[in-house]
């Protein structure tokens, strides 16, 4: 099914979209990065110090490249398959012999590829300010990859399933934003009072920024694995969600 | 009679909200046909079209593509079959030739293949010069050459064109038509829907009318001026569609 030319070929269309517009999709999300490293890590970092024996501008890398890989994927696979359902140019992908769970896996890892790329490109941002020291190299491109599949499949669901742009910024500003930004990536949950720790345990985000910084730091404030195993469960019900929306989406088929 | 094209039997669709597109639609083309579809807006031509493709989802009726069953056997169905849809619908991140090359991706086409089959299409559509183009910024009747070309890339045996020469102007209006007569003289069956009678009378061999989502009679331009006494289609179109309403 992944193997199939019609597939490969969706796949490829969703990469050469984001390199083409790399003015709008990479370039503004990076240098926000350096803002974050510049005034978390460097002005407030010199009163904080450090957070679970770590240097706070070590401490919060992992957390920035997890956040940007996760708008990065979202955005990418939500505008994609809105622009493409708002001037009908998905009627091609939709009438060619690919099924729907094809369209959606093309979409949704074309958003993961995207999201990747951002999260990466974070780190290699963040060299000159913290080195490259990387603890559990493959822990850290399984979390990122299952992140950030996640991430793009819900875009994939909410490109599908809008009728509106301003539906696709709803899912930004009221969604992800408050959920990566109380996603424990400025701090340890160990900080806040009981009643926010709790309600940071039930954000998804949280659990993969955690596991992003035991895999770089070696630090963490949860025991990473079972995250992988929760965060595998995710993806695969947001691929149900996003497939879902691809088949009975309005304005797709209708 | 000969293979079918396209079979298609009793087609029901009703949108969400009441209203009746295809109110029990059966009809057949058979192969190498040149085949008009007309009736006036909202008749359900659309809405045949989108069923037999996957774009709509009819409520039942049974539909073939050379044999193949459009829902059951999709993927064997839609490589048969090009559209030339009503509306501009062109991926704008993608230039002329990408939008030709990629489309043939989509549709299983092998590289070398599309290569060729794209050049010979971007020579015949006098495109060549506007290859490296992206498509959005093209003027309105090149970008209907793109469509046409595109619908063309992986060598279809059934040729959809939904009202393909709206808002052409006249000169590419006639190559147009001597282009898919030429195709259809190859043996590409076509199914034509349009606005301009003169168009279905000059071009068509066959014509369905279909008004209020059932198809309202059916058969040669002749055939059917004889039936209803008419000397042109345009009376023929009068007679069917406002005794149907």
């Amino acid at each position: 099914m992944l193997a199939d030319r019609p597939f490969r070929t969706l796949l490829k269309r969703e990469i050469l979209r984001f390199m083409r517009v790399w003015m709008q999709t990479v370039v503004p999300t990076l240098g926000t990065s350096v803002l974050y490293l510049v005034v978390f890590g460097l002005a407030l970092g010199t009163r904080i110090r450090e957070v679970s024996g770590v240097p706070y501008l070590e401490y919060i890398l992992p957390g920035i490249a997890l956040m940007n890989l996760v708008t990065g994927a979202h955005m990418n696979s939500s505008w994609s398959v809105f622009d493409a359902k708002r001037e009908r140019y998905i009627d091609e992908v939709l009438i060619s012999p690919m099924s729907d769970l094809q369209i959606t896996l093309a979409y949704t890892l074309g958003g993961t590829l995207r999201g990747m790329l951002m999260g990466l490109g974070v780190l290699l941002v963040g060299v000159p300010f913290v080195g490259l020291h990387i603890e559990h190299p493959l822990l850290l491109v399984l979390i990122g990859a299952l992140s950030a599949f996640i991430f793009s499949a819900l875009g994939t669901a909410a490109g599908a399933l809008a009728t509106r742009i301003d539906h696709i910024s709803l899912l930004t500003n009221v969604v992800i934003q408050p959920l990566a930004f109380l996603g424990g990536v400025f701090y340890s949950v160990d900080m806040l009072p009981q009643a926010l720790k709790v309600a940071t345990m039930l954000n998804p985000i949280f659990h993969t920024v955690d596991a992003a910084r035991y895999a770089i730091l070696g630090i963490s404030d949860l025991n990473p694995y079972p995250t992988v195993g929760i965060v595998f469960l995710l993806a695969i019900l947001a691929l149900g969600a996003a497939w879902l929306a691809i088949s009975r989406g309005p304005n797709l088929r209708y | 009679m000969g293979e079918a094209a396209l079979r298609i039997e009793n087609l029901r669709k009703t949108y969400p909200g009441g209203l009746l597109a295809l109110g029990g639609v059966s009809l057949t083309v058979e192969a190498g046909r040149f085949f008009g579809l007309l009736g006036p807006n909202g008749a359900g031509k659309t809405t045949l079209i989108n069923s037999v493709v996957g774009l709509a989802r009819p409520d039942g009726g049974r539909v073939e593509v050379f044999g193949r069953d459009a829902f059951r056997q999709f993927r064997e169905a839609r490589r048969m079959i090009g559209v030339s849809a009503q509306e501009i619908n062109l991926d704008k991140f993608l230039t002329v030739e990408e939008t030709l090359l990629y489309h043939a991706g989509y549709f299983g086409v092998p590289k070398k293949k599309a290569r060729d089959r794209a050049e010979e299409l971007l020579e015949r559509f006098a495109l060549a010069g506007k290859r490296k183009d992206r498509v959005n910024t093209l003027s309105g009747g090149m970008k209907r050459r793109v469509m046409f070309a595109r619908a063309l890339m992986h060598n279809p045996r059934l040729l959809f064109l939904d009202e393909p020469t709206a808002g052409v102007d006249l000169e590419l209006r006639y190559s147009l038509w001597e282009y898919i007569r030429e195709l259809n003289r190859g043996g590409l069956t076509i199914l034509l829907t349009t606005h301009y009678l003169e168009e279905a009378e000059e071009l068509c061999e066959e014509i369905a009318l279909i008004s209020g989502g059932r198809i309202a009679d059916q058969g040669t331009t002749e055939e059917l001026k004889r039936k209803y006494g008419a000397s042109d289609l345009e009376e023929v179109y009068l007679k069917v569609v406002h005794d149907a309403r």
